[in-house]
């Protein structure tokens, strides 16, 4: 344990603890970031896998409104992946520093990290939503 | 050494090649189904080579033609274009062809509708002709009319099956209790074999079936027949298997629509010498094959649901065999 994590002199300097939080509360918030279009993701994947289960279930067929409405949802999740995934793409911060993999390990670094890893997870999530809307642009029906 | 080493790689290949011909490949289609996952198939082959030499050339390029540094740029857009924006393309394009060709498959059937229910390791048939309120029932075997779209109704007793004409089009699995549909429309008459496609126990690598298609006439002339009762055989061999039948008690678990038996635990027998096969494809339906079946059973396959009569003598078994035989 080093001495920032020793209560004994975080009590000493007020300051410093405030600045800590501060940093700690940010690198919370992008660790949420982080797993924000994942999460989009999985929501918009059993949304659709859910509705059509049980719209076949019970109807035997899949309703015109439902596809309709589940592709508004993919375009809403896509809007929003590309919404998340640009803001962390400002946070890698790579136009500035041109800086691709961040090694040093000083917060600022950290920063930029997470900022770079949640920018590729909206990649790959922004293709996983398509993925999972092409079903239900190319398979009518629930055979 | 390596003229052996050529041959042999001749050899493998040829076998290999022989694999794909022949009645239960997907490489020899026998109608649209089969044609167009066919085509995928071979596609995708094709550029997986494709992709192979493409990037092992590459390797080689960067580590032993030209092992100097690369621009950053360069590589920056070979990372990026080769290694997400190609394949996210190629692999939407790829799923995009996949679905397209799902409802192909699942089309609805031209009047005949065919139900398979999977047993431990034998198939349930029946065929539903258009408006038919009994189905005509048989068992191991599917023949179908060419030129017809045939609907499948899948499902299975126990455990998952699965419904694979490879020659015809793509397999179906059948699960306990819920019903799956495929359809199939042969183009060239022809015994086609179907395999069940998912592990289902023991003898599972037993369970296969003759599918026969016909022209269609010659289809309605044989499902006419099919959906009457036996014809007792004649001669003397065969009068004493119909009693050792009996007598043996096989009617407890199987039926011969006419007889007395009724048994629905085995495969309907009604027809049974009129097959192309005995035992979900295990033997080809000869006498001799039917003596070896009802007393070797469960040597010839593991876990069989039926009991070896290894007490019959060799003349009951060939008098049974020449009964079950002349049931066409
Ligand atoms: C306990 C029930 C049972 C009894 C009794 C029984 N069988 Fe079977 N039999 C089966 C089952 C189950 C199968 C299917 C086995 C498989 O292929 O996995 C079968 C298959 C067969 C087949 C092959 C049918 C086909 O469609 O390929 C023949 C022929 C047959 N039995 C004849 C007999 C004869 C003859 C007897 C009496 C000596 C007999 N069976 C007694 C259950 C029984
Ligand atoms: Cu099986």
């Amino acid at each position: 344990m080093s001495a920032r994590h020793d209560p004994q002199r975080r009590r000493d300097r007020p300051a410093e603890r405030d600045e800590e939080r501060r940093a700690f509360r940010e690198e919370a918030e992008s660790l949420v970031r982080i797993t924000a279009a994942p999460t989009i993701w999985s929501g918009h994947f059993l949304l659709c896998y859910c509705a059509v289960a049980i719209a076949c279930a019970k109807a035997g067929a899949v309703p015109g409104w439902l596809t309709g409405g589940l592709l508004a949802a993919s375009v809403a999740a896509l809007a929003a992946i590309g919404w998340v995934g640009w803001r962390a793409f400002r946070q890698w911060n790579v136009t500035d520093t041109g800086d691709f993999s961040n090694p040093e390990g000083e917060a600022e670094d950290r920063h930029e990290f997470l900022g770079h890893a949640a920018f590729l997870l909206a990649i790959i999530s922004f293709i996983g939503v398509v993925y999972v809307t092409m079903p239900l642009l190319l398979v009518e029906g629930c055979r | 050494m390596r003229l052996t080493g050529a041959a042999t790689a001749a050899a493998a290949a040829a076998l290999s090649l022989a694999g794909c011909a022949g009645r239960q490949s997907a490489l020899s289609p026998g109608g649209a189904d089969a044609a167009a996952l066919g085509t995928l198939f071979w596609v995708m082959l094709g550029g997986a080579v494709l992709l192979w030499l493409a990037m092992n050339g590459m390797f080689f390029y960067v580590t032993r033609v030209n092992a100097s540094a690369m621009p950053r740029r360069l590589a920056n857009g070979m990372v990026i274009g080769g290694g997400i924006v190609l394949p996210t393309i190629l692999l939407g394009a790829l799923l995009g062809w996949g679905l397209s060709i799902l409802p192909d498959q699942r089309q609805p059937d031209d009047g005949l509708t065919i139900r398979v229910h999977g047993e431990q390791w034998w198939w349930r048939v029946e065929y539903w002709p258009e408006g038919a309120a009994a189905p005509v029932v048989s068992a191991n075997e599917i023949r179908l009319p060419v030129g017809e779209r045939v609907g499948f109704r899948l499902d299975s007793d126990q455990v998952i099956h699965s419904f694979w004409i490879p020659s015809l089009g793509g397999k179906m699995d059948m699960f306990p209790g819920r019903e799956t549909y495929v359809s199939l429309e042969a183009e060239a008459p022809g015994v086609y074999r179907g395999q069940c496609a998912e592990f289902c126990g023991e003898s599972h690598a037993w369970m296969a079936f003759e599918a026969v298609a016909m022209p269609p006439d010659a289809f309605d002339a044989w499902l006419d027949a099919e959906a009457g009762a036996a014809a007792a055989p004649e001669g003397g061999a065969a009068e004493r298997g119909a009693a050792l039948f009996a007598r043996e008690g096989c009617g407890a678990c199987h039926a011969i629509r006419g007889t007395g038996h009724v048994g629905q635990v085995g495969p309907d027998l009604t027809h049974v010498g009129g097959r192309r096969s005995i035992g979900a494809g295990r033997l080809a339906a000869t006498p001799e094959a039917f003596a070896a079946w009802i007393t070797h059973t469960d040597s010839l396959k593991p876990g069989v649901r039926m009991p070896s009569y290894d007490h019959l003598s060799d003349a009951d078994a060939a008098a049974l065999a020449a009964y079950l035989a002349g049931l066409t």
